[in-house]
């Protein structure tokens, strides 16, 4: 009797964790579906834009020989390079920023507190695209729009309002238990060094999460991008290059190179992320101790 | 995450989109009136100096300047043989008492609407731009009405055509360099000199792709039919004609293509990868896909201009919508002569000729295209002959902006078996209502 009942509570868990990986199974194809068409793509020797099978009929490296050789109309290398310096900048800078922004939220009191929360949260609310024209104006009246200060401008705008994101950082931060920075106190430590010895060493996860996102927002912006580079190729990042791969005197040609660039530029980024890893996990161990 | 931030990039650059027609279409209404104005202060600056400056080039007065160009990124391309570059310094070395420095931009044709729209003042001192742009490049304050000898030169080099594409209240807005329209590639081995002059023939025969459900193709059944869009393409007031029986009898007429076994639909460049295959034997393009069809056919290769279709037993002429890429000169140029110049000089028919021979660009001078080894080449025969017999100016007033939606959705209505001979006339009405209805007000 006792024995059947397990035998069907076997069976019975067998039969759900089947159902449950089966449905996973499918999702996961479902996601993981255009990244692999993507990549296959990236590899088609055949050109064009359109195709009548999912598999390419022949393989090939040459569209990324393309991509990083053949410069004179799209010059992909030089694109990746600005994105790529941005994107150094962003991460530090933003990440600087909104850490900072977040400890103060978190630890410190002061009468604009609430009141600086709510806006925040109210200004985030609204798209970031809204201001572009006014951005432009305001770094063309700087002297921010011409020449290699678009670079400059560019890291302006992907880093300056970062500081309002600051949600999940001080989300975060509210975890770490005030008395580690009580006794920090005591021994005579000022706030910054609270911060930098005692917040930031705890708060790994939410470093290399802040780090990450920041890194990336330059290599996904189209608009800011667009509307401040303008004419000037020599500053374009990423996204304008694959935009223009995509208009109707380019796609046939550069459909595959497009896929091969879209592939190269989550290089990078996945570069980072597995560097970062390890300490994503260090950083969880400890913030559950903590 | 990823996807999510994908995800509302997308978003915002649609609602960016949306906002930027937004605002560009109630524009045109209010500052029509200024920039006419505006416009013609302009032509009187440019005229007087430049009829000096044209009457005796030895009495150029000295100048110092950093003239900013823009033009597609072929045309400064080293591999394409750099026309933009090479241009330039010869325009340079022409005029020994302007010392002059070029700064070169990227910036398409069909671009130079939202590039010189945002900041004329920071724009290029002379640009190149489609046609279809026009009106909103006015109302940018983004481009300079052409006067005196320019004028002159436009009118007397091209046909008339063209002309009218860059005319607008009478004045000249720009230099042209080339035409823009499309027409028809096929395969010489499938249809004879007779069938490609019908596109019944053609369908009765074997497989013709067609971009059915893009808005710049649709209506040239339409217009074959005598339908029109505003009057001859210049009169807002009119609107666009798509009523009664002449449109009815398209709508059905095209219920029966879409049901003929032989169409195939042209979408996301399965035309191109059908001629590639073989599994389709004709597909209407431009001339950005000449490269890539000549290299799909080889001997097979053949172009020609737009075939009739029989409406109820009549014999009717597809006409597409053509226009005309021209060279445009900001009118907030520090040295307004010299970019009106240099604007000319980068349309004249030697420049042409050497736009064609480095990128095929296809010419637009009368005098350059009697020549004999551009009228050997059957790309250029074809896209002119395409310009001049079967074809409109496409429309460029500004209620022409309701067109492209209603005119697209259509064909998608169309492809996927909405619209039916039982409904046509009621679906005919309807489309030629969501045509003459503003989608901005």
């Amino acid at each position: 009797m006792r024995k059947r009942e397990t035998a069907s509570a076997k069976t019975r868990r067998f039969i759900s964790n089947t159902i449950v990986h089966v449905c996973l199974a499918v999702l996961a194809v479902i996601w993981l579906f255009p990244i692999f068409w993507v990549i296959l793509t990236s590899f088609r020797a055949e050109k064009g834009s359109y195709v009548s099978s999912f598999f390419p009929k022949s393989y090939t490296l040459d569209n990324y020989k393309r991509l990083f050789t053949d410069t004179t109309i799209l010059n992909f290398p030089q694109m990746f390079m600005n994105t790529l310096i941005i994107a150094i900048f962003c991460a530090v800078i933003s990440s600087f920023f909104v850490l900072s922004v977040s400890y103060c939220m978190s630890r410190l009191r002061f009468k604009m507190r609430k009141p600086f929360m709510n806006l925040a949260m109210v200004l985030g609310l609204f798209p970031g695209f809204m201001s572009m024209i006014a951005v432009y104006y305001i770094l063309k009246a700087i002297g921010l729009s011409e020449g290699s200060m678009i670079r400059v401008a560019l890291i302006l705008v992907y880093t300056g309002g970062s500081g309002a994101g600051f949600y999940i950082a001080k989300g975060f931060f509210d975890t770490i238990p005030k008395a580690l920075d009580e006794a920090a106190y005591l021994d005579g430590a000022t706030k910054f060094q609270v911060f930098t010895k005692v917040t930031i060493p705890l708060s790994k996860p939410i470093i290399v999460y802040t780090i990450l996102t920041s890194f990336m927002a330059p290599w996904l912006d189209f608009i800011f991008a667009k509307v401040i580079c303008r004419a000037d190729a020599k500053y374009y990042t990423v996204s304008i290059g694959l935009w223009k791969m995509l208009e109707k005197e380019y796609i046939d040609s550069w459909y595959t190179c497009f896929a091969a660039g879209a592939v190269c530029v989550s290089i990078p980024i996945a570069i980072l992320f597995i560097a970062m890893q390890n300490m994503y996990v260090e950083g969880m161990a400890g913030a559950v101790k903590g | 995450m990823k996807k999510k931030k994908v995800m509302s990039l997308l978003l915002a650059t649609a609602m960016a989109a949306t906002c930027l027609t937004a605002c560009g279409g109630s524009d045109n209404t209010t500052t029509n009136n200024n920039t006419t104005t505006e416009g013609t202060e302009t032509t009187e600056g440019t005229e007087t100096t430049e009829n000096t400056e044209e009457a005796a080039p030895a009495e150029e007065e000295a100048i110092t300047a950093t003239i900013k160009v823009w033009s597609p990124s072929e045309d400064q391309s080293a591999d394409n043989g750099n026309w933009l570059g090479t241009m330039c310094d010869e325009f340079n070395a022409a005029h020994p008492n302007w010392d002059l420095t070029f700064e070169y931009g990227v910036c398409a044709e069909s671009e130079a609407k939202t590039q010189v729209g945002q900041d004329p003042t920071a724009a290029a001192d002379v640009y190149m731009f489609a046609n279809d742009q026009l009106t909103d490049l006015i109302a940018a304050n983004g481009i300079a009405q052409l006067g005196g000898e320019t004028e002159t030169y436009v009118k007397e080099t091209n046909s008339e055509a063209i002309v009218n594409s860059i005319t607008v209240d009478d004045a000249i807005y720009g230099v042209p360099f080339t035409t823009n329209t499309w027409f028809m590639y096929y395969d010489k081995s499938a249809f004879t000199e007779d069938e490609i002059k019908n596109l019944d023939k053609m369908l009765a025969k074997d497989k013709v792709s067609f971009p059915l459900n893009n808005s710049w193709y649709i209506a040239s059944f339409y217009v074959a039919n005598g339908c029109t869009l505003f009057g001859d393409g210049t009169d807002n007031e009119a609107g666009i004609d798509f009523e009664g029986d002449k449109a009815t009898a398209v709508t059905n007429y095209l219920v029966d293509v879409v049901g003929n076994p032989n169409f195939v639909n042209d979408k996301d460049g399965s035309g191109l990868a059908g001629l590639r295959d073989g599994s389709v034997k004709a597909m209407f393009s431009g001339s950005w896909d000449y490269t890539a069809v000549k290299e799909a056919l080889g001997d097979n290769f053949g172009v020609t201009v737009l075939p009739t279709i029989t409406i109820d037993g009549a014999e009717k002429q597809m006409k597409s919508f053509a226009g005309s890429k021209a060279i445009g000169v900001n009118p907030n140029a520090q040295y307004p002569q010299v970019a009106v110049a240099l604007a000319k000089f980068l349309g004249s028919a030697d420049a042409q000729k050497k736009h064609y021979e480095l990128r095929s660009v296809v010419p637009c001078n009368t005098e350059l295209l009697e020549q004999e080894d551009v009228q050997s080449d059957a790309l250029v025969v074809a896209q002119n002959a395409t310009f001049d017999t079967t074809s409109i100016l496409q429309p460029f007033v500004s209620n022409m902006g309701n067109y492209w939606t209603p005119a697209e959705n259509f064909g998608n209505s169309l492809l996927n078996g909405e619209v039916t001979k039982d409904n046509a006339a009621d679906m005919t009405k309807s489309l030629n209502e969501s045509l003459n209805t503003s989608v901005v007000e």
